[in-house]
């Protein structure tokens, strides 16, 4: 860590000692050995309601996700196009759209595609995001220039161009890729693009992190930096990590109804709700039976309210200055 | 501090000769012959098809097309679109449009989106807070063309208050409608990032410790809350302002604005590699200097953060 | 989505107050059309596409020109004669010029010609050319050569035109682009005249300005047949026709030649606009190649073929997914085009018959069984394409019961790359609008044996010789009736399934008046006044 001469202003958060408890730092470090950070996150996270209301939520999503013919015995992929946008009679309660398909069957089954598309591209800018911000502002130096600066490339490369290429490339190694292979080719599209975000804003939440009072502290007490950086960074840095991850993952579901507008998006045989909402965006000028949008859309929303209630609840456990109350 | 502008200043050329790199790949990996295309559904005549693909290098692998393109860029010749006209003219046409509408957004999904995230982060769990939940859900979860043909229907036909399309007069009036529906969606990252980083601080030792030594709740609110929330929110805003120039591709189509996003969006479509390298450089550029002054902003923002 | 919701309830109100031209009802008034950003430079021969031909179209006359009915009539022509059908003389009536102040003369035209037809100019639209002797099949002049041999220039009004073979209606094809003149300055510097061309038309070019307009002014020089009747023409470049759609309703745009799908249920009842709903040119077909497996040559290609476009019920797709914006073809052609008839042997292959097509498939089986999926490719960045081609191949999954799907390519490109290098290995959409006012058009360059835009390599003699003898034919009856004969073969051999004729669904604001479209869905721009 070269040493400079600290930038003006520097001084006021650093010298005045009643302005920095060391006996809570100290307390961090002795009452609470490294390891419990995460047990003591998940106490925490179970005493939160916030946390047991976005679990069902979830928990509800994945069940349809896995068995979806639990909910309807409808074929999502029967149309019959004489029923088109007909308002429904009993056994169909959201009605027809304008292919003829029943609706709520498309939203139930939609759910598989759409919520694969954004856990999958989650996962993935997670991931890479996570490590290569946490090593580029940790280390910084020219790993971090090196990262900052792929990052960037990467960054400025618009969606559609990735996407279109992303899309190409796989039609032409997986000619007859199925829909699995359609979910993937848009995960890959979404994610080539969507990781830099994380990096950076990892990175600037370690930079925040590593230079605080219980940081130093650790590193006083003879932890190494690898462990600092595991054990100490990484946890402390996740809160606004964790936030743009559970908003992402809702705006990337949207994202591939995007891709569909654009038409680029899941292959047309696939039952998504990004592909219903795109398709039914026609009938926004007309006016005729708007409620086919909203099925599709209400899943959307209440998939991705799971997902951002879940995630304020987990930033609010891993908040190490929250605990010490 | 100047030492470490330069130095990031230099790093931009391996960022640029990177970008230009791996966009070209990308245009050429992409399948279909731009110049059958241009035929239309009438036959392809061979010899002037491959004319035509000499005079844009396209028969060439694409690293040669890369050197090609290169060699003319350092003597500011960007090449010619398919209409035969300057690369560089067309772009020094779109960009100012575009780069006005891209400010305008942030600065309103900034000031928007800060004020609703820290007034919500301060009132945690109460009425507003809970309403913004859902105001940024529905922003989530309805995609940006919905938005847009809803508010144009809304806004620019039914009542009147705003101009439906820009066309040729890109005034900030004409573009205020496409502005506000281009930054919605990052109006809703920066509100829950804004309010997740206020609830966290309103706990942090040197809040208390302020707070103790008898400092009104407003001076430790805004001296050192919002001060200190700011971190991930600056990230987000300096990396935004490219992101929201490269994605006003749908905005820029429903509100008819001549700016990047369209020109980018044909030239994708008719596969004009070298406009498209010439925009993403543009592009890359941009995220060069914001994240410069992103990693300036930290230091000032924390004065804990240290630079060599 | 419960703003959405309310607002259909509320009453159409906007349009009233248009603010578009204050000098109402005049004929001085500007006009604004809806049209896209050129794609070439504007030169004739290189224009092929719509954003490029409106400006064209506007700022050049031709030897002919096409009136609303598409019927032609003489333009800068005096007359245009042969005894043979085969060696043509043009006389050029005197007094027309170019807008420079130069005199159109025989030269004009066969000068822009052995220009468009010098492969080394890169003209897109060379094709047009191949008729005439001294050209190749592409319609570029052989080894590198300058100028077209079966063009002479007799004297400053007239010229001859030596074509290949003899062919009737020659004549009724010079109105297209391809075949306006160039004033002499044009080829002193082609790459600045197409960005301000110099043309004889009813407009000059004012100014363009990219991605945004391009400005006409009237013609002061013109006198032709079709002269402009307003103050001048402004076509705004938009990307998307929902946008111009808006912009109509509040009167900021005069015309719109496509109505936007998402307008098309509402747009007839809009009391902001005027609307107009006609037959129309242009089709849309699926092209079945003759290589994909089960539709080879012979019986059982055959009856899968009468099975699949009797399994198609066209009404109902035109009804619910076009909302009445597309016509069920009864021919190859269109009902705008002259000689167009109902009687056809053979047509009625065309109405929707489940249980017959059902017979047909299984009689089909029978002879080998089907095996794997019937695949029907479109490109996703032409706007409805996913839309119909879906409800398609769900009628055909229930009316067949067979496994039906659409495949979506991201890109015209792609798809056309695919298309002309035969790779595609599916049925695949197709399309033509006519380059001309012909039924001819619709057949020849299509269909017959190793034509340009024969994308399914289709190859029937007695249709070519039907062809043949249409084109020597004198008279127009003998003509029609030839076309007749050529599409019931068409329909017995089925090489492509005839699905739909676009209409004309187009919308002018409130106080635009004499709005007519013509035979290629245009607006007639030099009419309308306001």
């Amino acid at each position: 860590m070269p040493e400079t001469t600290p930038l003006p202003g520097q001084e006021r958060f650093l010298a005045p000692l009643d302005e920095t408890p060391l006996q809570e730092t100290g307390a961090l470090d002795t009452s609470s050995p490294p390891e419990s950070q995460w047990k003591e996150a998940w106490k925490e996270l179970r005493r939160n309601w916030l946390f047991w209301v976005s679990g069902a939520m979830i928990l509800l999503v994945a069940v349809v996700v896995i068995a979806p013919g639990l909910f309807t015995n409808l074929d999502p992929s029967y149309a019959d196009l004489s029923k088109s946008l007909d308002p429904g009679s009993s056994g169909h309660i959201a009605g027809y759209d304008k292919q003829g398909y029943d609706v709520f069957a498309r939203m139930i089954y939609g759910a598989r595609a759409s919520v694969l598309v954004g856990v999958l591209t989650t996962i993935l800018i997670v991931v890479v995001g996570l490590i290569t911000g946490a090593v580029a502002g940790f280390y910084g130096g020219w790993v971090d220039s090196v990262i900052s600066r792929i990052a960037d490339i990467f960054f400025a490369i618009p969606l559609l161009l990735g996407a279109l290429v992303g899309l190409s490339v796989i039609n032409n190694l997986f000619p007859d890729r199925g829909e699995f292979g359609g979910i993937v080719a848009v995960v890959i599209a979404l994610g080539v693009f969507g990781w830099p975000q994380i990096t950076r804003i990892t990175r600037g939440q370690v930079l925040q992190v590593k230079n605080m009072e219980f940081i130093d502290a650790a590193r006083a007490i003879g932890a190494t930096k690898r462990s600092n950086l595991l054990r100490h960074v990484i946890p402390n840095s996740l809160p606004p990590v964790i936030v743009t991850a559970t908003v992402s993952l809702g705006i990337l579901i949207v994202a591939e109804a995007t891709l569909s507008f654009l038409g680029i998006g899941l292959p047309p045989g696939v039952v998504s709700w990004g592909n219903d909402i795109n398709a039914a965006q026609n009938q926004i000028r007309s006016g005729q039976r708007i409620g086919v949008m909203f099925w599709p859309a209400g899943a959307l929303a209440f998939t991705a309210l799971g997902f951002i209630l879940l995630g304020d609840a987990v930033s609010d456990a891993l908040n190490p200055k929250r605990r010490t109350e | 501090m100047w030492w470490y502008i330069g130095r990031r200043a230099l790093q931009a050329i391996p960022v640029v000769l990177g970008a230009t790199l791996l966009i070209y790949a990308m245009v050429f990996l992409q399948p279909g012959d731009p110049i059958k295309a241009l035929f239309g559904e009438k036959p392809v005549n061979e010899t002037i098809r491959a004319s035509i693909a000499a005079q844009y290098n396209l028969d060439d692998p694409f690293l040669i097309q890369w050197l090609k393109y290169l060699g003319n860029a350092l003597t500011g010749d960007f090449g010619l679109t398919y209409a035969q006209q300057p690369v560089s003219q067309v772009i020094g046409d779109a960009f100012p449009v575009t780069l006005k509408l891209a400010v305008m957004a942030l600065i309103i999904e900034s000031v928007l989106g800060v004020a609703a995230g820290f007034y919500a982060g301060l009132r945690k769990g109460k009425l507003f807070d809970s309403t913004m939940l859902i105001v940024s859900l529905l922003v989530i979860a309805v995609p940006i063309f919905v938005f847009g043909f809803l508010m144009q229907l809304i806004f620019g036909v039914k009542l009147g208050w705003a101009p439906i399309t820009v066309g040729g007069d890109a005034s900030i009036k004409n573009l205020m409608l496409p502005a506000i529906v281009l930054g919605l969606v990052s109006f809703a990252y920066i509100l829950r990032l804004t309010r997740t980083s206020v609830v966290e601080n309103l706990t942090a030792d040197h809040v208390r410790t302020a707070r103790a030594k008898g400092l009104s709740d407003r001076s430790v609110n805004s001296r050192h809350v919002l001060r200190n929330s700011m971190i991930p929110v600056v990230t987000y805003l300096g990396a935004d302002l490219g992101t929201l120039m490269a994605g006003a591709i749908v905005t820029e189509g429903i509100f008819n604005v001549p700016g990047i996003g369209n020109l980018a969006f044909r030239a994708i479509n008719r596969g004009e590699g070298s406009t498209v390298v010439s925009i993403v450089t543009l592009m890359v550029l941009i995220y060069v200097v914001m994240s410069l002054v992103v990693d300036l902003l930290y230091a000032w923002l924390d004065p804990r953060i240290r630079y060599a | 989505m419960i703003a959405a919701a309310s607002l259909t309830l509320a009453a159409c109100g906007g349009g009233s107050d248009s603010e578009g031209g204050g000098s109402g009802g005049t004929s001085d008034a500007v006009i604004t059309s809806f049209s896209t950003q050129p794609q070439n430079p504007l030169i004739p021969t290189n224009t092929n596409e719509v954003g490029g031909g409106n400006i064209v179209d506007l700022i050049f006359a031709g030897l002919i020109s096409y009136k609303t009915d598409g019927s032609s009539e003489n333009e800068v022509a005096d007359s245009i004669t042969s005894d043979d059908n085969k060696l043509w003389t043009v006389k050029i009536k005197s007094g027309w010029k170019f807008s420079d102040g130069t005199d159109v003369t025989a030269n004009s035209f066969v000068d822009a010609w052995n220009y468009g037809a010098d492969a080394a100019n890169e003209q897109l639209s060379a094709y047009f050319f191949y008729p005439i002797a001294g050209t190749d099949d592409e319609g570029t002049i052989p080894d590198g050569g300058k100028t077209i041999s079966g063009l002479k220039v007799v004297d400053d009004s007239t010229f001859t035109i030596e074509l290949k073979q003899s062919e009737s209606d020659f004549p009724s094809r010079l109105g297209y682009s391809a075949f306006f003149p160039l004033p002499a300055s044009a080829f002193d510097d082609m790459d600045a005249f197409g960005k301000k061309p110099i043309g004889n038309g009813p407009y000059d070019f004012a100014s363009m300005t990219d991605n945004v307009e391009a400005v006409l002014t009237p013609s002061k020089t013109y006198e032709g047949v079709r002269p402009a009747k307003n103050g001048g023409v402004t076509l705004k470049f938009y990307e998307n026709p929902d946008t111009a759609f808006s912009d109509v309703q509040a009167g900021n745009l005069d015309v719109l030649d496509q109505v936007p799908p998402s307008a098309l249920t509402t747009y007839k009842d809009d009391s902001s606009i005027q609307a107009f709903s006609e037959p129309g040119s242009p089709n849309s077909t699926i092209t079945i190649p003759e290589s994909l497996p089960g539709f080879e040559k012979g019986e059982e290609g055959n009856l899968r073929r009468q099975a699949i476009s009797k399994a198609i019920n066209r009404e109902e797709i035109t009804d619910k997914i076009f909302d009445g914006s597309r016509i069920p073809s009864t021919d190859f052609s269109s009902p705008l085009m002259p000689g167009f008839t109902e009687d056809i042997e053979g047509q009625d292959v065309l109405d929707f018959d489940a249980a017959g097509a059902k017979d047909l498939w299984a009689q089909a089986d029978a002879i080998k069984p089907f095996e794997g999926k019937f695949v029907v490719a479109y490109n996703a960045d032409g706007p409805g394409n996913k839309e119909w081609v879906e409800a398609l191949t769900n009628q055909l999954k229930n009316n067949l019961g067979i496994n039906a799907e659409p495949k979506a390519f991201p890109t015209f490109a792609e798809l056309r790359t695919e298309v002309t290098d035969r790779t595609i290995g599916t049925a695949f959409r197709t399309g033509w609008q006519p380059d001309y006012p012909s039924i001819y058009n619709y057949i020849a360059p299509i269909f017959g044996t190793g034509a340009g835009s024969n994308d399914g390599d289709y190859s029937n003699k007695d249709l070519d010789a039907l062809l043949q003898q249409a084109s020597g034919a004198q008279d127009d009856t003998e003509r029609y009736k030839l076309y007749a004969d050529a599409q019931a073969i068409l329909f017995k051999d089925l090489p492509a399934i005839p699905l739909w004729n676009t209409s004309i669904s187009a919308a002018a604001a409130d106080g635009v008046k004499n709005v007519k479209f013509n035979w290629q869905n245009k607006p007639e721009l030099q009419d309308i006044t306001k």
